[in-house]
């Protein structure tokens, strides 16, 4: 929908926040982004209920397996290279590499991970969102609305009626 | 998760914006007294990196290193600090798997601790080696000859299990620093928020950003847990994979994690209870962490003690010659003081924290804490040297003599490690700002709605 | 038995008749060699042979020299040679070091100055000829070391044409009173050959000719055939001694009697043998026998001696019965008083038990014989002290050191108005020379050498002079020097009159036209020369002229050695087997090899009873000074339980005192300068005893003073890598009863151990697994592999400190293992160096492949890739891993000693034991060319080759004819750690004992200490 305005209520309460988003989705408003200092499970489940589940743990996934799969390659591949007998072992013996194996797994599998944060979660964020307000890493709670210009008036109502501190558009 | 134990608030009344001030405040300019220590520290580490200019330039002979003790301080040193990086992840994650919530407040100090110990350890391979400038022939690189690694190499596996931990842990601890750097930025102003900025990679703690995040962190603490145990067992094979005896053993991998974590809370501790005291934290790190903290260190102790039993029994029940002149020879000869002093330091000192009032009392803990990590430090010494002193062939039997090189180096090493520690200190959040708040009562206005939060 | 190896000697066949025409003179070390117009008998890269005699002592062992691109690089034994049958003892190894010591005088030196040679050799000849004019020849006098070839005639001749003094041939190790002895016993003035490799019971009243006796190294390759287990039987070998030294740590039975007592055993022994009846031989002798026999008293000697005298009665008949018998003494630690009775009551036991003849030849007579004695030298020093002397002229010799200051030759050397000296390095003889004549090696020159009647060694240069910093030496040959002088004293001219030859060489080539006649060589001279320079001389068995026992023997006196003075400790002055006389002090190789029985590298030590320095408090390395009527010395004490309680033992041969390149102090952080100062510690024994000349010998008595101990509260701990002697019952060294031995031998080897289930696959060798066997019934313990493997491998010395800290550098090291009773243990020698374990501990664990397993079963080490973790060094069991601590390096000119063939190793990295890697390469290269595969004899590792007794042999474990094949089976092979279960590439064989020492069996490693 072309959101063409942005309504923006600063809480002081998690309850009060619930209250708002409740209420705002009750209204149909569902183009809404909450800022908080700290995740809070109540607000969490309140947005989890009509998400999706984070894609983070495919990007592990992949990137782990990618780990084993070089881990295992690198080690036989290059002891295949000189076929080097040290200690009477036999050029390629499994045992060892596994843990070559198991080190590049967590590695990739890691590194993944903490690519997969940055890119669903669209980090790093070059320009502030507009309705960013520094207190949301203090200890105040925003819920942004996007709505079209028609509906600002029912979207203020509705928050301070949740409880709002300030509502500004 | 109603499951979830209670927040430690009930001890302190701390309010959010009191969590952010409190912080906030330990980064700023520091005073006089903290650039005197950082002289000192710096002075130190002058002369740790000239006694390693001079090893380069004359040789490792420089170093009290002989036949049969090829191996003496340095990697007891290394393993040392290996150790001391165990705390940091296995707080950071094994206990924020298992929902230990008073973690929080200790957490991002141990990280810190954790990040620079590993990076002091890692300079260590680099010390010991006797060609230092080919040190980089232990890394898997594409080359003309196909001249690649001996993957059945313990060192070499100590190659990647290192720098794989090393990378972990420092992604680790940044994922954990950017909500807190974005609260710096909003609280600060001028250059300093220009570059907590571009740190803070603009987060805003938006719904978006805060689910991708937790899932992260989440894995992230899961994929670090296996790599903590897995991190002191692999250094340990470098020594179960020898043939020494006192070193072929399999007891080593589970023993070497175990002190591990042991040497790493008593780092926690030693480093904690100034911070505590000097940015008067109080209300966050409470009689209630240094007790949780106390009793860790408590029970590893005792299955150290346990380890240390075994690895006597088994050299005894053996029968085997080498094994049983090994340990008698630890115990009686040249070396003694370090073995006795091992088990003094190990096993009969952290005894006293069976009383809760020594487990609340600082100054216990403090004394307590710092012979821990002397002993530790003796325990791997009584690994390597006296091990190799008299292992299977009495023809090169011999007793190992630092020398002036070397003991400046391992000083040296202390030296680079408080540098970075106190640098850190004073321009990041040394506590967590969202994880405290997160176990702080969330700010509720009808509390009677909610019979407590969860 | 031993092979030649073929190589050498299909090179010295190519190369020598060419060398003899060039002058054997190579281009000298740093000239660059083109390599359009290769020099002659020089093809850059490939070694030229030239076999030429050693001079490092009177044994006169003959030697190849292998010459690399103009330097000689590496000694080994000539196989030919009668003397030493292709084995070298450590002295002939650092002839080298010799050769190429940075001391060595660049040039002439007047009034410690340098001038021109003619300037320098004016000052003499001016003097010579001004009293052969004068008729005063007689004020003219030349001491040179014992010079039985043509050298020796030519110095004869110099000195009747001057109508000089007859020569004095001055040999410090004279053994005057064997010869003594002789003449009293046989009528003979004469060192005879023992025979000891034909006895098959030998007791050795202080000889020790495994070290210093006499043609040692020959003794020792005899010791090994006649000792050696060999199909179930064993020579039986008795040795008395105060001290434990080498030779009797070999011993089956080591009697530690008295000082000065051999004589009452010798005689006690007789006594048990004549009154018995043992005796053969006839009537006349049988007279003498019982006469002699009458002064014996086993229960006096006894008493006196501290042999019981069951031992000394069981000693006697066994030696007896056997029939196979010697006896032999006389070494230089046991010359006392009653040297002379000594050894003609050796004499007589020899007679008795009808070794004289057949044992005890003089047919081949040993040069030492024709030594002056000692008295001859006491004359001369009182006619310099009477002024009668007005030249003294030194060949190459070293009296100010070697004789006691009370013999008072330094001050009669004061009153000499011209002394010159004629060396090749600095002494302290030199130092107080007024001209000093530089001389070229011995391993530069011509010449010749009688090392035993019969056997004419021929000395060949085996390079140019050596050049120090860019320049060759200014020297000559001694034969040159006499000749050159003779001529201008004399006035007479090249080309004509009694000294016509231009140079020595022509001498010597017209001496060995008699030669050539002599030994009746039907060919042209010309081939008869080449055959000689290639075979090294010639030899022939001259027949043993029968002997017979004087009566005068008879009355041969019993008696203990007089000591002077009232110490408490009666002072044993020994050859070391490292120095001899001192001659070899100032060479880092010799310094640097440790004493076989006391482990002690460097420095000088005095061995003190236990029981004596346990009552004084004295740790080893606590100062101690010594006292005797005639001066005191200061020494580190060694405390051990293996002397005599009444005895304190010095080495002879260390406190030399002259500046030298390694007598300056240096920075001990870098590796040859922490060499520097050796030269002038340690301590020199001879000042402490009396300069008195033996009148019945006419030697110069070692045993003749008792000394006090006092500690002087220093200390300078000494450097010993062996940390201790006792094996821990660890079954490093092991032995096996004769018994035993025998039985095994008939029912073939005990099941293997070392085939244990393995979960490793089995390696593949596709053409060679080269192997070694080493023998330790057959080792002596001489240290030579020690010094062969440093030579051959550019194994850098790294001076005392180092050595103290176990950083002993020498891929090699022989061990002194002992068990049983501390004060008569079983001593075992174990050569330990890498294993070559076929599942090596140390390859695994290094991370970037610098050690691996190479297709030829050997423990490869790859300097340029190694980095230097020291982990294989941990990890090997054996410790045979050396670490370059510091970047080593070689004070030139010893660095043109570099064999070209192997890596110099640079700062931070590990070697080890390659076996000789770079000989297993060329021999099969050569086998390449023949079209098959290495075989036996194609080469040997140098340990191997200078092996005198062959107690290592080296092979293809592959083949199995190899002999080192058959060894490997050998009913007492067994492998060191073998429970290890690293199946090493070398098998040990066991030590045979006579009786399981005290202190029980060899229990298995898990043993109940704990």
């Amino acid at each position: 929908m072309a959101a063409s305005a942005n309504v923006l209520g600063v809480f002081a309460h998690v309850d009060t926040t619930v209250q708002a988003i409740r209420d705002l989705r009750a209204q149909g408003f569902s183009d809404l982004t909450v800022y908080t200092p700290v995740p809070v499970e109540e607000i969490e489940h309140e947005i989890e209920k009509v998400r999706p589940l984070s894609a983070v743990r495919l990007f592990t996934l992949v990137g782990a397996l990618t780990g084993t799969a070089t881990g295992f390659f690198l080690t036989i591949w290059s002891s295949l290279k000189w076929e080097l007998v040290t200690g009477g072992k036999a050029p390629v013996s499994i045992p060892p590499f596994v843990i070559i194996a198991f080190e590049l797994t967590i590695l990739l599998g890691g590194l993944a991970s903490a690519l997969a944060a940055l890119i669903l979660g669209r980090l790093p964020k070059l320009t502030p969102s507009p309705t960013y307000d520094p207190r949301f890493t203090l200890d105040r709670f925003g819920v942004a609305v996007a709505c079209a210009p028609d509906k600002v008036d029912s979207v203020q109502s509705v928050l301070s009626a949740a409880g709002a501190e300030e509502v500004r558009r | 998760m109603s499951t979830l134990p209670a927040p430690l608030s009930t001890t302190s009344q701390a309010t959010w914006a009191d969590v952010n001030r409190d912080v906030i405040r330990t980064v700023s300019m520091p005073g006089d007294r903290y650039f005197a220590w950082m002289c000192l520290v710096a002075l130190t580490l002058a002369c740790g990196v000239a006694a390693w200019a001079w090893q380069i330039w004359v040789g490792i002979g420089a170093a009290g290193k002989r036949t049969p003790q090829m191996w003496a301080m340095y990697i007891t040193t290394f393993v040392f600090w290996i150790g001391i990086g165990h705390a940091g992840t296995l707080i950071s994650a094994v206990l924020y798997l298992f929902r230990a919530r008073w973690r929080t407040a200790i957490y991002r100090g141990a990280e810190a601790m954790t990040v620079f110990a590993v990076m002091t350890a890692g300079l260590f391979p680099l010390i010991h080696a006797g060609r230092m400038w080919f040190a980089y022939w232990l890394m898997p690189y594409p080359n003309q000859r196909y001249l690649w690694p001996n993957f059945k190499s313990p060192l070499v596996w100590d190659v990647f299990a290192i720098s794989t931990y090393l990378t972990i842990s420092v992604v680790f601890f940044i994922v954990g620093l950017v909500p807190d750097v974005a609260a710096l930025r909003d609280s600060s102003t001028g250059i300093k928020r220009k570059i907590y900025a571009v740190i803070a990679l603009g987060w805003e703690g938006s719904d978006q950003q805060w689910r991708h995040y937790r899932r992260a962190y989440g894995l992230l603490a899961a994929l670090a847990t296996p790599l903590v145990l897995s991190v002191h067992s692999v250094v340990s094979f470098d020594f179960a994979m020898a043939l020494v005896p006192g070193w072929h053993s399999t007891l080593f991998a589970p023993f070497f994690v175990d002190g591990a974590i042991f040497s790493g809370f008593a780092m926690v501790l030693v480093l904690m209870l100034p911070m505590r005291y000097l940015f008067d934290w109080y209300a966050y790190i409470t009689d209630r962490h240094l007790d949780a903290m106390a009793k860790l260190t408590l029970v590893t102790s005792l299955v150290l003690s346990y380890f240390y039993i075994c690895e006597v029994f088994t050299a005894w029940y053996s029968g085997e010659h080498f094994e049983r002149a090994s340990v008698f020879a630890k115990a009686t000869k040249e070396y003694a003081w370090a073995y006795w002093g091992m088990y003094f330091c190990n096993c009969l000192v952290p005894l006293v924290l069976l009383s809760r009032k020594a487990r609340v009392n600082t100054v216990i803990l403090y004394v307590v804490s710092i012979l821990v990590l002397i002993g530790m430090w003796l325990e791997r010494f009584n690994i390597i040297v006296p091990g190799l002193g008299h292992d299977f062939y009495p023809y090169t039997w011999g007793t190992y003599y630092p020398t002036v090189t070397d003991s400046t180096i391992i000083v040296g090493s202390f030296a680079w490690f408080f540098i970075l520690f106190l640098g850190f200190i004073r321009v990041m959040p040394s506590l967590s700002i969202v994880e405290v708040k997160e176990v702080l009562p969330h700010p509720l206005k009808h509390a009677a709605s909610h019979g407590g939060h969860h | 038995m031993s092979v030649m190896d073929r190589r050498s000697f299909f090179k010295i066949v190519a190369t020598t008749g060419a060398a003899a025409a060039a002058g054997g003179c190579g281009p000298s070390a740093e000239q660059f060699i083109p390599y359009v117009i290769p020099p002659d008998n020089i093809v850059p890269g490939i070694p030229a042979y030239f076999s030429t005699v050693c001079r490092e002592c009177p044994s006169g062992c003959g030697l190849i020299a292998k010459n690399r691109d103009g330097r000689v690089i590496k000694l080994e034994g000539n196989p030919d040679h009668p003397t030493n049958t292709g084995g070298l003892c450590i002295r002939a190894h650092a002839a080298l070091q010799g050769l190429y010591h940075p001391d060595r005088f660049r040039g002439p030196l007047a009034g410690g100055k340098p001038v021109t040679w003619d300037e320098a050799e004016k000052q003499l000849t001016d003097k010579l000829g001004a009293l052969a004019k004068a008729r005063q020849g007689a004020r003219i006098a030349v001491v040179s070391g014992l010079e039985t070839g043509s050298l020796g005639r030519l110095m004869d001749e110099w000195t009747r044409l001057l109508g000089a003094r007859p020569r004095i041939a001055y040999e410090p190790l004279g053994y005057e009173a064997i010869r003594a002895a002789n003449r009293v016993s046989f009528g003979r003035d004469a060192i005879p050959d023992y025979a000891i490799g034909d006895a098959t019971y030998l007791v050795s009243f202080g000889a020790d000719f495994l070290e210093t006796w006499l043609n040692c190294e020959g003794y020792t390759a005899d010791f090994a055939r006649m000792h050696a287990f060999y199909q179930g039987k064993q020579g039986t070998f008795v040795h008395v001694e105060p001290r434990l030294s080498l030779t009797a740590a070999n011993a089956d039975q080591w009697l530690r009697n008295a000082p000065g007592t051999e004589g009452l055993l010798a005689l006690a022994m007789l006594r048990v043998i004549v009154d018995e009846g043992l005796q053969v031989g006839g009537a006349a002798d049988l007279n003498t026998l019982r006469a002699a026999a009458r002064a014996g008293d086993v229960e006096g000697a006894a008493s006196a001696s501290g042999v019981p005298a069951e031992t000394i009665k069981k000693v006697a008949r066994d030696l007896a019965k056997s029939r196979g018998g010697l006896v032999i003494g006389g070494g230089m630690a046991s010359t006392g008083s009653t040297v002379t009775d000594t050894l003609v009551a050796v004499n007589l036991l020899n007679a008795a038990i009808g070794a004289v003849g057949t044992r005890v030849r003089f047919g081949s007579a040993l040069p030492l014989g024709k030594a002056s004695p000692y008295s001859d030298v006491a004359a001369l020093t009182q006619a310099m002290a009477g002024g009668q002397i007005d030249v003294l002229v030194l060949v190459d010799v070293n009296p100010v050191y070697a004789l006691p200051p009370k013999a008072g030759f330094v001050d009669a050397l004061a009153k000499v108005p011209l002394v010159v000296a004629l060396a090749g390095r600095p002494s302290e003889t030199t130092a107080r020379a007024h001209v000093v004549l530089p001389l070229l090696h011995s391993l530069e020159s011509w010449g010749d050498y009688v090392s035993e009647e019969g056997v004419l060694g021929l000395m060949q240069p085996t390079m140019g002079p050596v050049q120090v910093e860019g320049k060759a030496v200014v020297a000559l040959s001694t034969g040159d020097v006499f000749l050159r002088s003779g001529r201008k004293a004399l006035g007479l001219e090249e080309g004509k009159g009694p000294l016509k030859w231009p140079t020595f060489a022509d001498y010597l080539k017209d001496e060995w036209q008699r030669v050539a006649r002599d030994y009746g060589s039907s060919a042209p001279f010309g081939e008869f020369w080449e055959g000689a320079l290639r075979r090294g001389g010639v030899w022939r068995q001259p027949a043993s002229p029968a002997v017979v026992l004087r009566p005068e023997a008879g009355r041969v006196q019993a008696g203990a050695a007089k000591l002077q003075g009232d110490g408490t400790h009666a002072l044993l002055v020994y050859p070391s087997s490292r120095f001899y006389d001192g001659r070899g002090a100032d060479r880092p190789w010799l310094q640097e090899v440790p004493d076989s029985v006391t482990q002690v590298a460097w420095d000088s030590w005095a061995e003190i009873p236990t029981e004596t320095a346990t009552k004084m408090g004295l740790k080893r390395g606590d100062l101690v000074k010594l006292t005797s009527p005639h001066g005191s010395i200061e020494l580190p004490a060694y405390p051990t339980d293996l002397v005599h309680p009444g005895v304190v033992a010095v080495a002879m041969g260390q406190g030399h005192k002259f500046p030298g390149v390694f007598a300056n102090e240096g920075n001990a952080a870098t590796g040859t300068s922490s060499q520097a100062g050796y030269l002038n510690v340690g301590a020199n024994p001879m000042e402490l005893l009396p300069g008195a000349v033996d009148p019945a010998s006419g030697g110069l008595p070692h045993l003749a003073v008792k000394v006090t101990i006092a500690a002087t509260g220093g200390r300078r701990p000494l450097a010993v890598p062996q940390a201790q002697f006792n094996q821990d019952e660890r079954e490093i060294a092991q032995w096996v009863e004769l018994g035993s031995a025998r039985e095994t031998e008939l029912r073939g080897r005990p099941p293997e151990h070392a085939n244990r289930p393995s979960m490793y696959p089995p390696v593949k060798y596709p053409e060679y697994r080269w192997g070694m066997s080493v023998d330790v019934d057959r080792c002596t313990g001489c240290q030579a592999c020690v010094l062969a493997c440093q030579s051959e491998n550019n194994v850098p010395t790294v001076g005392k400190a180092q050595v103290a800290y176990g950083r002993i550098q020498h891929w090699l090291r022989v061990e002194r293992w002992q068990e049983g009773a501390a004060t008569q243990p079983v001593n075992m020698f174990l050569p330990m160096f890498c294993q070559h374990c076929e599942v090596a501990p140390c390859e695994p664990v290094c991370p970037v492949y610098a050690a691996y397993h190479t297709k030829e079963g050997l423990n490869g080490q790859v300097y340029n890739r190694c980095v230097g973790t020291r982990y294989c060094g941990n990890n090997c069991p054996y410790h045979v891993r050396k670490f370059n601590w510091f970047n080593y390096t070689w004070t030139a000119p010893l660095d043109l000693q570099l064999n070209p063939d192997v890596t110099v190793r640079q700062l931070g990295v590990m070697e080890k034991c390659t076996m000789c890697v770079q000989r297993t390469v060329a021999a099969k290269d050569m086998a390449r060319e023949a079209g098959r595969t290495v075989k036996d004899g194609d080469m040997q590792t140098a340990c191997q080759q200078t092996c005198p007794t062959q107690a290592i042999t080296f092979g293809n474990l592959k083949d199995g004819g190899a002999l080192v094949s058959k060894l490997s089976l050998s009913s007492r092979g067994y492998h060191v750690l073998e429970d290890l279960g690293t199946t090493p590439g070398v098998t040990y064989l066991k030590k045979v004992v006579r009786s399981e020492p005290a202190g029980g069996h060899d229990k298995p490693a898990e043993g109940h200490k704990a």
